[in-house]
């Protein structure tokens, strides 16, 4: 087995649940090395949880029978070993507001037993790396959303991990900041560290990752590579009409190679034939429609539903 | 595939990373943490010695203030150590999740509250320093007779901060502190032979002084600061080593409970 084909996480059957709620069913995947898979799904999906059994924050179910392997060890029983070799970039940022940005990461590269003199030229190279230099003496309070999040990135390479767990690593950021560690996240694949991600942004997991999990109320819906998927599971194309009220007048125009779908007030027509749809939108008055070619977004509302999940 | 995968890091370097932690995030006030252990002995030791030490002279056959200023020394490690592991502790792992953060290196649950109780040991030994060189500076004791007391102060802070964890654990608003800090603490503060001798106290009273940690540690730290000791100081060693032992096994199955789900 080469390199490339070496397995870091395998999963079999993994169940996990919170009383009577079943946050993880059924899941079965595998990660090979310097591959960037993605767990999609609305929140309470359980897709934090997923990555929770990974590094032994959460402990799967003993029944059903299960196999959890990461770097060939199961977490219940190895997490040491694991976390030595993970970074993880959790959900929510838990920085030591007291500290500054060098210290922070120097109290953490101790938990590595990494020495002072390396831990500092390893700082000073990963704060470049995120483009956070300028920030090494600066106060936590201080730094803008963006920045503690790159700061958090930071402190998960620290031990130059071969397995990142990034949880929601850009929610909540600008477009700037998002494009910013996508192109970082690039590189570490590049660079043969491999990547476990989990996000709602189908822009996302369309960047960066080379394989998707989409995942609902804890049961994987698909799988595969995200613009696989798309082609395989959606037609090219979509009119979007925004004024529901108007469609009835199209509605019995609607033939054989137009799927319709008009949950929650919305009416989208897809299809792999634009004339189809430029016919319909033609009994449209101008500002009813929208035509556009098909996104991830809508492969995961048509797999996920339009109904909230709260 | 290599030795780096078998790796962890071995368990003094992971207690000692969570300990560092700590120092490091304490330390970092020096001057709000670090002057508050010297001012309160001077202060307490100033109102007693000018107040109401000219009207107690003497507890049990010993000046008054060399007597109080031994239960100082351990009560001091008590409080230092209860705030550490109850307003502290909850406010990292409910507030700043800052127990997240440090549970993603490898560490265990187990390591995270292992170092953290280390840490209170130590700070319970720091602030009964601080009033030892407080209470030697003014000749009320003979620093050559109560050096190892600060020693006293570390156990109890590891007893006391082992039952601040166990009490914690079941905690869910910070308010329900008020109930082990008005109900439990401070009644200690009074009930442990600290201010004045538990042999006044009707029989019945004076077993549950027995039942207060706290009276074990006053007894140790008199005996060592005035050179007696006897059967009942090994008693006293017991009783703090088991019960740190019992709260520090409950508190650490618990939390994890609710940091590992």
């Amino acid at each position: 087995m080469g390199r490339t084909e070496e397995t870091v996480i395998e999963a079999s059957h993994i169940h996990k649940s919170y009383g009577r709620v079943r946050a993880v069913r059924d899941m079965s995947f595998d990660l090979k090395r310097a591959v960037c898979l993605g767990f999609l799904g609305p929140n309470g999906a359980g897709k934090t949880t997923m990555m929770n059994l990974v590094y032994g924050k959460a402990v799967r179910d003993d029944r059903p029978e299960s196999t959890l392997k990461v770097f060939g060890k199961d977490p219940a029983g190895h997490e040491l070993e694991i976390k030595y070799l993970s970074g993880v970039v959790p959900q929510e940022n838990n920085l030591d507001v007291e500290l500054n940005v060098r210290q922070n990461l120097l109290i953490y590269s101790k938990f590595y037993g990494i020495p002072k003199s390396e831990a500092n030229a390893r700082i000073d190279s990963l704060l470049e790396f995120m483009e956070l230099s300028d920030k090494t003496g600066a106060k936590i309070r201080e730094l803008s959303g963006g920045m503690k999040r790159r700061l958090i990135i930071v402190r998960a390479l620290l031990n130059d991990p071969r397995l990142l767990i990034l949880d929601e690593p850009t929610t909540g950021l600008d477009p700037q900041v998002r494009h910013l560690i996508w192109d970082k996240i690039r590189q570490l694949k590049n660079g043969g560290t491999t990547i476990l991600l989990t996000t709602h942004y189908m822009e996302e997991a369309f960047q960066i990752a080379d394989r998707i999990i989409i995942m609902n109320q804890g049961v994987k819906m698909i799988e595969g590579n995200p613009k696989e998927l798309l082609q395989s599971q959606m037609e090219r194309y979509v009119l979007e009409v925004k004024n529901p009220e108007r469609f009835e007048r199209i509605d019995r125009l609607v033939t054989g190679g137009v799927r319709k779908d008009s949950s929650a007030g919305v009416v989208l027509l897809y299809s792999d034939d634009p004339n189809a749809l430029k016919l319909l939108a033609g009994r449209l008055g101008p500002g009813d429609y929208h035509t556009r070619e098909t996104n991830l977004e809508d492969l995961f509302l048509k797999l996920t539903g339009r109904d909230l999940h709260e | 595939m290599n030795s780096r995968h078998e790796y962890k890091p071995p368990l003094p370097r992971r207690l000692f990373s969570v300990w560092y932690r700590h120092m490091r995030v304490y330390t970092k006030n020096l001057v709000a943490n670090g002057l508050p252990p010297f001012l309160e002995p001077l202060i307490f030791l100033v109102a007693i010695g000018l107040g109401l030490g000219r009207y107690i002279t003497e507890m049990k056959g010993v000046p008054y203030l060399p007597f109080l200023a031994t239960g100082i020394l351990v009560t001091t490690a008590m409080f230092t150590a209860s705030f550490e592991c109850t307003y502290g502790t909850f406010i990292r792992l409910e507030y700043d999740k800052a127990y997240d953060g440090m549970l993603s290196a490898p560490i265990t649950v187990r390591d995270l509250f292992l170092g953290e109780i280390l840490w209170a040991g130590t700070k319970g030994f720091f602030f009964s320093l601080a009033v030892l060189s407080i209470v030697s500076a003014f000749g009320i004791l003979s620093i050559a007779t109560s050096a190892f007391a600060p020693f006293v102060g570390f156990a109890t802070g590891v007893m006391f901060s082992s039952l601040a964890l166990f009490v914690t654990s079941f905690i869910r608003d910070l308010n329900q502190f008020n109930f082990y800090f008005t109900g439990f603490i401070s009644p200690m503060f009074f009930f442990s032979g600290v201010v004045f001798s538990l042999d006044t106290l009707p029989k019945p009273m004076q077993w549950v002084a027995e039942v207060f940690p706290l009276t074990h540690s006053v007894r140790i730290v008199r005996s060592i600061c005035f050179g007696e000791s006897g059967r009942v100081q090994l008693f006293d060693a017991a009783y703090i080593v088991g019960v740190t032992f019992l709260c520090a096994f409950f508190a650490i199955r618990r939390l994890r409970a609710r940091l590992v789900s």
